[in-house]
């Protein structure tokens, strides 16, 4: 069962690790809420998937304390059978089968037989690879070998998952059944900690923090990040006449960009001026486009 | 046709060359494990003895002989009264042969488990007789008689066979474990192992448990090989013989793993063959008696995990010993050896990893 407390999950301050010359984190300092899907992400090299080591206790921090499960990370190891931690291998043995890597991992937990056989149907059912129960995991292809190991990490129901880039190879259609699964994994209180490159999937994240150097950047939800990057939603209007239509707009007070094509792009505070502009103009076609995680980092980076 | 580009082909060398530059234990592996090799082999081969410890009952009538065989500097010579104490000695492994001399009579007795010793004592034995007879003015001749305390029907392949049963033993066990290991860590479930609530230990314990069962299968495999298809005696129980291959075993899937830590993939492990397996082979005192190692290596010997077991297994099938028999120095060697690398292996599985 989770425990609920008022502690964050993870609790990191000011940690610093080094890698020769390389400074892998640099203060990097994040509470991490129980209860979240927390979605680390960053360029290659910013220190996501050294903090998810350094979490699990496979990394001596050089600087800084961190606390895990409000435990210190010295003591972590009491507490691996909460802990599901999926790397980015792809961690199996390819000359078991199915059900036997998953036997083996639920075995590591001391999962009696009965519990066992239900959490495998239930994963195998849910990662969708429930008819290949018997078959060598050597044979699966890149995207099913990433599913099952997702099920591995999910074996003992733990209540904090680090998942380092679990979707890698996975079709958009079972990427969803995952994150439905995460969904579910969070209502009943667990912690979800994801690394991804993929901002579709970044948003789907209660919150995200944005990684750069070693440091946390921005964290929150994605539409606070895109709010603390200053980016607000666009106008795209396909004019009838865009000299004219524009210096309309332009009258009524708004900065009208008709650098891209044909298409003229206006910035909005809220989007109750869409109405004013339409009173203003009447667009041959139009698009409202809302402010993208990738537009909120890029400008974040950019300012960092 | 086969059609050879030869800028291609340079391509390919220039890439090997490239790459082997920046491997510098394979660098190191070329360079120096053939003469460690050589200096080994050539030790080993050169023919010289010392440490040949040898009983003499001296019943009188054999001045020269005595005198000829308290010369070789390679032979400990130790002073018994009857023959009876000197087969008592050598049935204990304490004495390597004796020669018991009596007017008109030499006898030889010989422990041939170690054919090397066994032939150089009675070499040795015939030469000294050989000056005796021929300084004396009436050649009177001198009976030699050779008596095996163990071992009078045994061939070159019976006294190697109980050796060559814990070679295959230790050899297979220890690349396998190496390679088992490696691959935990390439394939990245030995980092899943580190964040489980499976301990180090249980880590260790589990493959030693694992492996036993194949070393198990594979030591009765190989036992019926040498005895039924090759006629090594059985003297011994055939479950004691097993109970020390199973021993050795488990030191050689520790020691696999131990070295596993050091090797970056299975061609890293199998470089490790010249480096481990083959001074035991060499100085293990099978195919070349301890006594012919040079003193100052003989120590590396002693550390040696085959060493005890070939002593062992020799004592069990061609002797007939048991477990106490075999108890001190071999098995209680091989137990220490066990426990040394297991901690060892233990320690190395690091759980942080920089």
């Amino acid at each position: 069962m989770a425990s609920r407390g008022r502690d964050p999950v993870v609790s990191a301050r000011g940690l610093v690790k080094d890698f020769g010359r390389l400074r892998a984190l640099d203060q990097l300092t994040v509470d991490i809420p129980r209860g979240a899907t927390y979605g680390l992400v960053g360029p290659n090299g910013s220190g996501k998937t050294t903090f998810i080591r350094a979490i699990v206790g496979l990394l001596k921090l050089d600087k800084g304390e961190l606390n895990v499960l409000s435990r210190p990370v010295s003591r972590v190891q009491e507490i691996y059978s909460r802990i599901g931690y999926m790397t980015q291998h792809k961690a199996l043995y390819p000359d078991l089968t199915l059900q036997e890597n998953l036997e083996f991992f639920a075995g590591l937990y001391g999962i009696d037989k009965q519990e066992r056989e239900r959490r495998i149907s239930e994963l195998l059912e849910m990662v969708n690879l429930a008819e290949h129960r018997q078959r060598l995991a050597g044979t699966l292809s890149g995207g099913m070998y990433q599913r099952l190991s997702l099920a591995c990490t999910l074996i003992h129901e733990p209540e904090l998952l680090l998942l380092d880039e679990p979707t890698v190879g996975v079709d958009p259609r079972l990427r969803q059944t995952f994150w439905d699964y995460f969904e579910r994994l969070t209502s009943e209180g667990k912690t979800v900690i994801i690394t991804t490159h993929l901002m579709d999937e970044a948003e789907k994240c209660r919150i995200v923090g944005y990684m750069r150097a070693g440091r946390m950047t921005a964290a929150g939800s994605p539409e606070e990040i895109k709010r603390h990057a200053g980016l607000k939603p666009y106008l795209q209007l396909w004019l009838r006449d865009p000299k004219k239509d524009a210096s309309l707009l332009r009258a009524r007070g708004y900065e009208v960009d008709m650098a891209k094509g044909a298409a003229a792009r206006i910035r909005l505070e809220s989007h109750d001026q869409i109405k004013d502009v339409l009173d203003a103009v009447s667009p041959l076609d139009m698009r409202l486009k809302e402010p993208t995680l990738e537009e909120a980092f890029l400008k974040l980076s950019e300012g960092a | 046709m086969i059609a050879l580009n030869v800028r291609r082909t340079g391509v390919v060398a220039l890439r090997v060359i490239r790459q082997l530059k920046r491997d510098r234990r394979t660098i190191g592996l070329i360079t120096f494990a053939p003469i460690v090799l050589m200096t080994l082999f050539g030790y080993a081969l050169s023919g010289e003895m010392s440490g040949v410890t040898l009983g003499m009952v001296d019943g009188g009538g054999h001045d020269l002989l005595r005198s000829y065989l308290e010369g070789i500097k390679d032979f400990e010579i130790v002073y018994l009264g009857s023959e009876s104490d000197a087969e008592l000695l050598i049935s204990d492994g304490r004495l390597n042969g004796a020669v018991v001399m009596k007017p008109g009579e030499v006898r030889v007795l010989l422990d041939a488990t170690s054919l090397q010793i066994s032939g150089a004592i009675l070499a040795r034995a015939e030469a000294g007789a050989q000056q005796e007879a021929a300084s004396r003015e009436k050649d009177q001749g001198n009976l030699i008689v050779t008596r095996y305390i163990f071992g009078y029907d045994l061939e070159m392949m019976d006294t190697v066979g109980p050796a060559i049963l814990g070679l295959v033993v230790f050899f297979f066990t220890f690349i396998n474990a190496a390679i088992s290991f490696v691959r935990e860590r390439s394939q990245g479930t030995l980092e899943k192992f580190m964040v489980s609530p499976l301990s180090r230990v249980e880590i260790v314990s589990g493959y030693v448990l694992g492996f036993s069962f194949f070393t198990l299968l594979q030591s009765a495999t190989t036992l019926l090989v040498v005895t039924h298809g090759f006629g090594v005696p059985m003297r011994g129980s055939p479950l004691t013989a097993l109970a020390v291959v199973l021993l050795l075993g488990a030191g050689a899937l520790v020691l696999g793993s131990f070295f596993s830590n050091f090797a970056r993939s299975e061609f890293q492990v199998v470089q490790f063959i010249p480096l481990i397996i083959t001074p035991q082979i060499v100085l293990c005192g099978v195919w070349w008696p301890l006594q012919s190692i040079p003193e100052f290596i003989r120590p590396i010997s002693y550390l040696l995990p085959l060493t005890y077991a070939s002593d062992a297994l020799r004592a069990v099938m061609l002797k007939g010993a048991s477990i106490p028999d075999i108890l001190f120095p071999d098995l209680l060697a091989l137990g220490i050896f066990f426990l040394v690398f297991f901690a060892a292996a233990t320690l190395m599985l690091r759980r942080e990893v920089d």
